[in-house]
């Protein structure tokens, strides 16, 4: 119990939240609109749980928007030039690793600071997407939306490759020496060494795996609409690192769980929809998501209050 | 100036990473110089080599320079701020609030600016400070909150504009053969200057950022400093605001979009570690330099005209740059220590060999 609190917490926030809504706004529990809210989610959670999983490895990616936009928008051109879906899938997640090794060998390889490496690379793909693309949306051939199936059909699967990323990592996290590993080298990397894991490696390979997520999550997200813009994923660094962050990952490492950046990104997922149902200007929402981060920040804090260096 | 007394002055001072910065700098000015400048129709001498995009440059770099130098002592003590770009932003709007529809006087409406700065650069020191969280993240959801709060008060779309030409003044007119923001901009970076290199307070940020308990240890309160940085961060950026809304005549809930980055990357630029401990102020002044003119002068290349892509050309150098100028100072330390521990086996080996 003890051991979970901040996970619970989450979820207490989140259960409220919903309460509140069945209470002041009914309308909000309509399947269809919940049903497309989830799916147009999904993508951010695969995200999240790589985000996830670096964080637990005490570094930072903030360059996830970017890699999102590249990956949607080289999918999107390989689509329309006619390679079909099980060809655009591993060549987009390639892509993604790729770019998740380029932070990985900057970061583990010459030990250079993740947040200034992902800054740079975060606006460096950026502006390379801008300067190739000039802007330019990327129409889809039909048979690419909903992966070829009806909309409800491909929600579902949309929605249980999500889950099954979110079960297979949490599962592997808990079980596999390779998930432990993550915990061992955010908790103190000098202690990982000694007790014979490579911190490097380690840390590596959660960039890599961010990458590919990210690759997966383009994919899964381009589906969902007949063009691609190439400014979707701004702004969605943000949006993980808070969902991880509210779903109790401690940014200083070594700690946290997926089934809480569930709780986490389920919660500021809700709040945009929420702020319409209950009447709230939309202006308000980056506000409000900021504040949520920092009442997380500040809820950690008085946890752990004697325990951080200063 | 860690550099040991037994180097000889010119080896520590042709070494340094603000002289090679220099060098850098001077040649990429040249190169504009030289690429970017044209005659156009009329004969007239247009593009790099004029004096009036040099006050342009001057003119535009003034807001990035004031964040990057709010950054340097920040960076000094180990810490980072996201959220400067984002309150520049808020304290734009605020001011544009007060000076115009509630109608307060400018120097009223300016000073409580201010006042907002030094508050929110007051909020990031007390979550720091206080609750001992880290400044990334704390500064990270400021960054979300401080941009939300101004398109919360813009409602996302009002723009103020019809400033007084007294106050616009500031951003738009030359005051003794300089653009006015620029001897604002000296100015702080003179005070700045003085609080880093010549004050207790500045050898204070170091030791903090080279070892926090071993700071607290030597008695001295780290948090006080440490909150100093970060309120002095706050009220830099309001003033940078102030001169962003001079210049551009407008206030708008996006101004300063993305300035952290390239504040950020000038500090880097100019040789401040990232982990704290190490870096001028001068090194930063350097790196301001060094973008601003690539930035400007990418505008003048007749490639890059022809291409429409200014922006996106700088910002890729730009990051591009970072990376490069971080990479090689890890690669060439790894180099140096190899080179030493060489030189040392082989001394040994030679004495016991003798």
């Amino acid at each position: 119990m003890k051991r979970y609190f901040r996970e619970l917490s989450v979820l207490g926030v989140l259960g409220l939240l919903l309460a509140l809504l069945a209470w002041r706004a009914p309308d909000f529990y309509q399947p269809q609109p919940l049903l497309s809210l989830l799916t147009r989610e999904a993508p951010s959670l695969v995200v999240a749980c790589g985000m996830a999983l670096v964080i637990m490895t005490r570094q930072i990616d903030i360059s996830v928007g970017s890699q999102f936009s590249v990956c949607s928008v080289v999918a999107g051109v390989l689509a329309a030039k006619g390679v079909p879906l099980y060809g655009v899938l591993p060549l987009a997640v390639a892509l993604g690793s790729v770019l998740g090794a380029m932070n990985g060998v900057l970061v583990a390889g010459l030990g250079l600071p993740s947040i200034v490496v992902t800054l740079a690379t975060m606006v460096a793909l950026r502006q390379a997407l801008n300067l190739v693309r000039q802007g330019e949306f990327v129409n889809l051939p039909d048979g690419l939306q909903w992966l070829g199936q009806n909309q409800s059909v491909g929600q579902m699967i949309l929605l249980g490759f999500a889950l099954l990323v979110l079960v297979c990592l949490a599962w592997a996290l808990r079980n596999l020496a390779a998930g432990r590993h993550v915990y061992a080298v955010g908790s103190d990397a000098e202690s990982a060494r000694l007790a014979g894991i490579r911190p490097q490696r380690v840390t590596f390979r959660a960039f890599l795996l961010l990458g590919a997520l990210t690759g997966l999550a383009a994919v899964m997200n381009i589906v969902q609409s007949p063009q691609v813009q190439p400014l979707s994923g701004m702004g969605l660094e943000l949006k993980v690192i808070a969902a991880a962050v509210v779903g109790g990952v401690a940014i200083s490492g070594g700690r946290g769980t997926l089934w809480g950046v569930l709780a986490g990104l389920l919660l500021l997922a809700c709040v945009s929809p929420a702020m319409i149902h209950l009447r709230i200007e939309a202006y308000w929402e980056k506000a409000i998501q900021g504040g949520i981060i920092l009442l997380a920040v500040v809820a950690e804090g008085f946890r752990n209050r004697r325990s951080t260096l200063f | 100036m860690s550099t040991p007394a037994s180097k000889p002055l010119w080896k520590s001072i042709l070494f340094r990473h603000e002289t090679l910065l220099l060098l850098v700098l001077v040649l990429e000015w040249w190169f504009f110089y030289v690429y970017g400048t044209t005659t156009n129709r009329r004969g007239m001498v247009v593009g790099f080599g004029t004096l009036d995009r040099q006050f342009d440059i001057l003119r535009h770099s003034c807001e990035i320079g004031l964040l990057a130098l709010a950054l340097t002592p920040i960076i000094l003590t180990a810490g980072i701020d996201l959220s400067v770009g984002s309150l520049l932003g808020l304290c734009a709007v605020v001011f544009g609030y007060l000076a115009h529809d509630s109608g307060f006087p400018v120097p009223v409406a300016a000073a409580l600016t201010l006042l907002l700065g030094a508050a929110a650069g007051g909020v990031n020191a007390g979550l720091i400070t206080t609750l001992r969280l880290p400044p990334l993240i704390v500064t990270l959801g400021t960054y979300s909150l401080f941009r939300g709060l101004a398109e919360a008060l813009t409602r996302g779309s009002v723009t103020y504009t019809d400033f007084s030409a007294g106050f616009l003044f500031l951003g738009q007119e030359r005051w003794a053969g300089l653009p006015v923001q620029a001897w604002v901009f000296f100015g702080v970076a003179a005070g700045i200057w003085l609080l880093v290199h010549r004050s207790m307070a500045g050898r204070s940020f170091r030791v903090v950022g080279f070892a926090p308990e071993g700071a607290r240890f030597a008695g001295l309160s780290v948090g006080r400093h440490v909150a100093l940085v970060y309120v002095l961060a706050g009220l830099v950026a309001a003033i940078a605001a102030l001169i962003y809304t001079a210049r551009l005549g407008q206030a708008k809930a996006d101004a300063g979009t993305g300035y952290e980055l390239f504040a950020i990357t000038a500090v880097v630029l100019g040789g401040t570690s990232i982990f704290g401990g190490r870096g001028s102020v001068t090194g930063t002044l350097l790196g301001v330099a060094a973008i601003a003119v690539l930035k400007n002068g990418l505008a003048t290349l007749p490639v890059v005209i022809r291409m429409n892509a200014a922006e996106e050309m700088a910002g890729l150098l730009t990051g591009v740059l970072l990376i490069l100028a971080l990479a090689g100072s890890k690669l060439s330390g790894l180099l140096l220590s190899a080179w030493k521990r060489l030189m040392v086996s082989a001394r040994q080996t030679a004495s016991s060999c003798a």
